[in-house]
């Protein structure tokens, strides 16, 4: 695999996925996520399923494509054909180099991810210092997994830390806990993914065991209450109908969490699931297993909210976001 | 103008809250429309000459779509008309005396008068139009002005068919002193004019000035006069009325109207019943209906009466009530055409704007209880439009005015309001101030004080008349002409006679670009070609403002703008202190992407040649749809905080406004200054102007006012407000125009921005949006116009994908552009947005 973090000349760079302006849901106020490249782990309902690779991918916006072919006439590797039903890239044959990308007129072959130096990218989350300040917004960095690029992740954070902005860390909390502390270090704020409380069915999901992330995250405890600064520790838990949306993950979790983070949580944030995403298949031509089900309801999302509290976390702590299903 | 009616989509119409079984009665008895029994449409009124005119179509130049009619307009309008009996003398007195005469007498003794059931204000029927009086001679030498084969009508019609834009001495668009019409009343105002005439000399009282002044003499009885007569019928009505309350209510109507306008207002209901009558009576004087008439702040003018009057025991309620039966009245500006149009104007506005709240003289906030009832009557009667709020926002506004104003926005739609930035929009005033060399009038002690009229173009009040929709300019004619050495890209050919113009080359001739080695020597040639428009629009307009300033006198607004009685001198004679025509620039994003992508494509990438471009434009892209899809998608774009491309937006906004500067009207010494409003003209000249180098094709709206083009923001409401603040100038630690800020467009600019409903779905993310407002106010532009995304507008998206780019969904913290996910995902979050709605 590819080192994603590459230095050129002096100045650190990553991959970047994505840069999502104006950004309210990844933790308080107005913010900048900078998504990179790049994720530990590889869980089957991920709805963000460009992350995963740590190298670059192409993508195949159908609904831009206007049928010129200039992919087909400009690829070294004669990967791209074209017939009556779209586009198909063979991708034994696809080196990725990006040649179709770039001449694309209609950006619907795309190049997910983009190298970017960490000065420029400081200067472009400070674009929206005026707006940051404002809400108790800030940058957040998520992924992918942050820590894959640690210490492109721990500087991003550090300088615009320097430079006056609020800092979150989003993090699925797997990779080393020196790494992972090296980056948390500068984070106002760490949201923290626990998924699944039984390491077997977490395996399963997302091809790695939970015993790494929950000692991490009980070292993460451990060196936000030694800085004794005000940092807070939201944790996120996705709610996918079948796997984690159980009752009993719920209890399992909030059990987890009642007994080994206490005052250390300012938040739980238990996230509905939703089925936006499947188009993201289809363009990186992977199957989604989860693109039949519905969206929760709301009687099903306020029951495991109550199955949160009753494992004896502060339900003042409790948060159930996102959309539930269309009831008459 | 208005800004509202193009904005796409239509709502599901918001129904009004509890309203009192007056204001039920009154809204409905309005919204019966021509079902009335009477209604506010014009009256035409005659001197009884064969040569009379009444309708003036210059005030309509600056809408393309009624030049086909001015003839029927004119004959119409004169048939229908009713001869009024002249004095003996009449003829004998100038111009000016004759049509203050004339109004006076249409409006006190011809049109009839009514008082609704339940209206707690007098002031029915204003919409006239009234013979302009002039005699055979006058008549001729404006017909040849206007109408001759040089005149205003054919030039204009000349520069709209060839994608210039338009021009036109456009009536309205400016904000009265009604301060003082209140304080002093206009006992205060017509005594002021004796002591100005009694000061001429013998000679000028014989002269154009004593006429002057002896005819806003005139004018200033007139609201007396009309008072008097709606007096007596209040009085007559109450003697007629079983329900004691109600007499009770209409003697005290007669109370009031038997004093003001004619003396200082004491009471809040004598102010806004003389506030009423004053400026209805402008819109009588001008015979035109309401567009941009507007009032200025009035929760700063209307506070002391305001407190005084609940200090004297005024239920607060009865106060509001008051202010609704006031938003009745100005609605029946829209009976004008009402045979026209059907609806009244729901969605559309005529631009009698107030403004609240804002900053004070040592940027304290000056929020107070009279900003809040008056935002309370606008959320109660919305959707009722007029007067429309314009709310000024400021770093030290209360949390409690953005909380006010987030609800509202929440509850409709889009926000029933626009909303204005202070220190952006003082800046321009501030610029405006050194430019022109009146530090004296704007002035760092008095700026705050500005007003916006119609929309959101700023003034100053009670002294300024700026011209503010006077004219329209295509910036991105000179790109095509640059591309071209002058010519246009396409022969014009009429629609309805099938006549081709020659083909001449009208613009300057800056050579041929296929030859050009590098970027500057197009940019060159791009500048020049900008001088040359802005050059050209400035002659066109001084056909309309000499012919105005011969021919329509309003000596009664002249009396409610300060520096006309000062000199003598009509307002529609460069009268005012402030006296300047704005310039809106329309087309900006779509000039700027088109140089972008020149630049980008021809010298930088080498994607096609200059002929292979040009060629391309002719063909409307035909046959070139690879490199049209290149432009539209590969090259920088204005809006998405590119500072390369911002670079490119401030160049051009430098070039056009520091020409706009150079110029000056001579019939009425009014300077120029420039701003960014483009009214309709975005949409109906998109089928106007040739195809663009930015990749649109004719056919395609163009961008509207300093909005980034359609589908381009792809970076969110952040990064497009940061690239409008930067063109217009940006923040300079220590040094802008007002503390850090610049601002090149004095008269403001139009930005509208649709958000994600999603943004307000709780009190968190309400924080935020709050938190964008003051961060706009920092970074952003001069005015905002928020609008929610709806079903009709994803609805559209489905269908135009490309117009869409910029159109983030988010659900559960999950975004994704619109246009690029599938038909089915699209299908549920448009059933998810209707269910919503319901």
């Amino acid at each position: 695999m590819e080192n994603t973090e590459d230095h050129q000349g002096t100045e650190a760079t990553a991959l970047v996925l994505n840069i999502q302006r104006m950004s309210t849901e990844d933790g308080p106020g107005i913010r900048t996520t900078v998504f990179l490249k790049g994720c530990s782990l590889a869980c089957d309902w991920c709805h963000n399923p460009e992350s995963i690779d740590s190298r670059a991918q192409i993508v195949w916006h159908g609904v831009n494509c206007i049928g010129c072919k200039t992919c087909v006439g400009v690829c070294p590797f004669a990967a791209v054909s074209v017939d009556d039903k779209g586009l198909t890239v063979d991708r034994d044959l696809c080196s990725v180099c990006g040649s179709c990308a770039e001449e694309c007129p209609t950006m619907a072959r795309e190049l997910v991810g983009k190298r970017w130096r960490l000065s420029e990218l400081v200067d472009e989350v400070a674009k929206d210092r005026a707006y940051f300040e404002r809400s108790g917004g800030g940058i957040t960095v998520s992924g992918g997994e942050p820590i894959v690029q640690s210490a492109f992740a721990a500087a991003l954070l550090e300088q615009c830390r320097a430079a006056g902005l609020h800092t979150v860390l989003d993090t699925c909390g797997m990779g080393s806990e020196k790494r992972l502390l090296a980056v948390s270090e500068h984070a106002d704020i760490v949201l923290y993914d626990l998924k699944l409380a039984d390491s077997e069915a977490h395996q399963r999901h997302t091809g790695q065991d939970n015993g790494r992330i929950m000692l991490n995250l009980l070292a993460l405890r451990d060196q936000m209450r030694r800085s004794g600064t005000a940092r807070e520790l939201w944790i996120r838990t996705p709610l996918i109908p079948g796997v984690t949306a159980t009752e009993d993950n719920i209890r399992r979790l909030g059990e987890f969490i009642a007994s080994n983070l206490g005052d250390s949580l300012s938040r739980w944030e238990l996230c509905a699931f939703n089925n936006l995403c499947g188009d993201k298949y289809d363009r990186l031509g992977l199957e989604w297993t989860y693109g039949g089900r519905d969206l929760m309801t709301r009687r099903r999302l306020a029951r495991l909210g109550g199955v949160a509290k009753a494992a004896g976390v502060d339900g003042g702590r409790i948060y159930v976001t996102g959309a539930s299903r269309l009831e008459k | 103008m208005a800004t509202q009616a193009e904005q796409g989509p239509t709502h599901p119409i918001k129904e009004p809250g509890e309203l009192s079984e007056r204001i039920r009665s009154l809204r409905s008895f309005y919204f019966d429309g021509t079902r009335r029994d009477w209604n506010n449409e014009f009256t035409c009124w005659t001197t009884g000459t064969p040569w009379d005119l009444l309708y003036d179509e210059t005030t309509y130049h600056i809408v393309p779509e009624t030049y086909a009619f001015f003839p029927p307009f004119r004959a119409s309008t004169l048939q229908a008309a009713r001869t009024v009996g002249l004095p003996g003398d009449f003829w004998s007195q100038s111009l000016v005396e004759r049509r203050a005469w004339f109004i006076r007498q249409v409006m006190v003794n011809e049109v009839p008068r009514e008082v609704l059931p339940g209206d707690l204000l007098a002031g029915a029927r204003f919409n006239i139009l009234a013979s302009r009086c002039l005699d055979k001679r006058e008549a001729r030498q404006r017909e040849r002005k206007v109408n001759g084969r040089h005149g205003a009508t054919q030039a204009v019609k000349w520069f709209h068919d060839h994608g210039y834009g338009n021009a036109g001495a456009t009536s309205g668009h400016l904000i009265p002193d009604h301060r003082r019409a209140l304080e002093i009343g206009w006992k205060g105002i017509h005594a002021d004019l004796e002591d100005k005439y009694g000061e001429l000399s013998d000679r000028d009282r014989k002269g154009r000035k004593g006429a002057q002044l002896k005819a806003m003499m005139i004018a200033a009885e007139m609201p007396r006069d009309l008072a008097r007569e709606y007096a007596r019928l209040c009085r007559e009505l109450a003697g007629g009325e079983e329900d004691s309350g109600r007499a009770g209510e209409l003697n005290t109507m007669a109370d009031n109207l038997e004093r003001v306008p004619w003396e200082p207002s004491q009471t809040f209901w004598e102010a806004i019943q003389a506030l009423w009558i004053n400026h209805m009576l402008v819109m009588s004087d001008e015979n035109y209906p309401g567009p941009g008439v507007s009032f200025g702040r009035l929760d700063q003018i209307l506070l002391p009466l305001w407190e005084a009057s609940l200090g004297q025991g005024m239920d607060r309620e009865f106060g509001k009530e008051i202010l609704r039966c006031f938003w009745i009245h100005a609605n029946t500006a829209y009976d004008a055409m009402i045979q026209l149009g059907g609806n009244q104007g729901i969605t559309a506005g005529f631009g009698q704007l107030i403004s609240l709240s804002g900053m004070g003289p040592d940027g304290q906030d000056m929020t107070n209880d009279l900003t809040y009832a008056l935002l309370e009557v606008i959320d109660e009667m919305s959707p009722i439009l007029e007067p429309k709020p314009n709310v000024r926002l400021h770093e030290n506004s209360p949390e409690e005015l953005l909380d006010k104003i987030v609800e509202m926005v929440a509850t409709s739609q889009g926000a029933p309001f626009l909303l204005n930035f202070d220190e952006r929009s003082m800046a321009g005033l501030l610029r405006q101030a050194r430019k022109a060399g009146v530090q004296r009038l704007i002035h760092p002690g008095n700026v705050h004080d500005y007003a916006s009229v119609g929309c959101l173009e700023n003034t100053m009040v009670g002294n300024d008349r700026s011209g503010t929709v006077d004219l329209n300019l295509n910036l991105l004619k000179a790109v095509e002409l640059a591309l071209t050495g002058g010519w246009d890209l396409l022969p014009f050919t009429d629609p309805i006679t099938g006549k081709q113009d020659p083909m001449r080359r009208d613009g300057a001739g800056t050579g041929d670009a296929t030859q050009f080695k590098d970027w500057s020597q197009f940019w060159e040639a791009f500048a020049t070609q900008m001088r040359g428009i802005v050059g050209r629009s400035v002659e066109l307009y001084e056909l309309s403002e000499a012919a105005r300033a011969e021919y329509c006198p309003t000596p009664y607004l002249s009396c409610l703008v300060g520096g006309c009685a000062e000199q003598a001198l009509d307002v529609t004679q460069g009268g005012a202190e402030l006296s300047f025509v704005t310039i809106e620039g329309v087309t900006f994003a779509t000039a700027v992407d088109s140089l972008l992508a020149i630049q980008s494509m021809v010298f930088e990438d080498h994607k096609c040649t200059m002929a292979e471009l040009i060629q391309a434009l002719k063909d409307n892209w035909e046959g070139h749809e690879v490199l049209q899809a290149w432009a539209q998608n590969r090259v920088p774009k204005y809006g998405r905080d590119d500072d390369r491309a911002d670079r490119m937006a401030r160049d051009v906004m430098d070039l056009w406004t520091e020409e706009t500067w150079k110029h000056r009207t001579r019939s009425t010494n009014r300077r120029f200054r420039p701003g960014m409003l483009s009214w309709n003209y975005w949409v109906s000249d998109g089928y106007v102007m040739a195809a663009s180098a930015d990749g649109r094709p004719k056919g395609q709206f163009l961008s509207n006012a300093i909005c980034p083009s359609n589908g381009a923001d792809i970076h969110g409401p952040t990064a497009n407000a940061n690239s409008v603040g930067k063109s217009l100038g940006g923040l300079v630690e220590g040094g802008g125009d007002w503390g850090d800020r610049n601002n090149s467009l004095p008269s403001g600019a139009s930005h509208t921005i649709t958000f994600n409903p999603s943004l307000l779905k709780d009190p968190e993310h309400r924080e935020m949006f709050k938190a964008f407002l003051r961060g706009y106010c920092r970074n952003g532009g001069t005015a905002l116009q928020i609008n929610m995304l709806d079903v009709e507008m994803l609805k559209d998206a489905q269908r135009h994908p490309q117009q869409y780019r910029h159109l983030l969904v988010r659900v559960t913290g999950y975004n994704a552009y619109f246009s690029s996910i599938g038909r089915e995902l699209q299908d549920e979050i448009i059933a998810r947005e209707s269910h919503r709605q319901m």
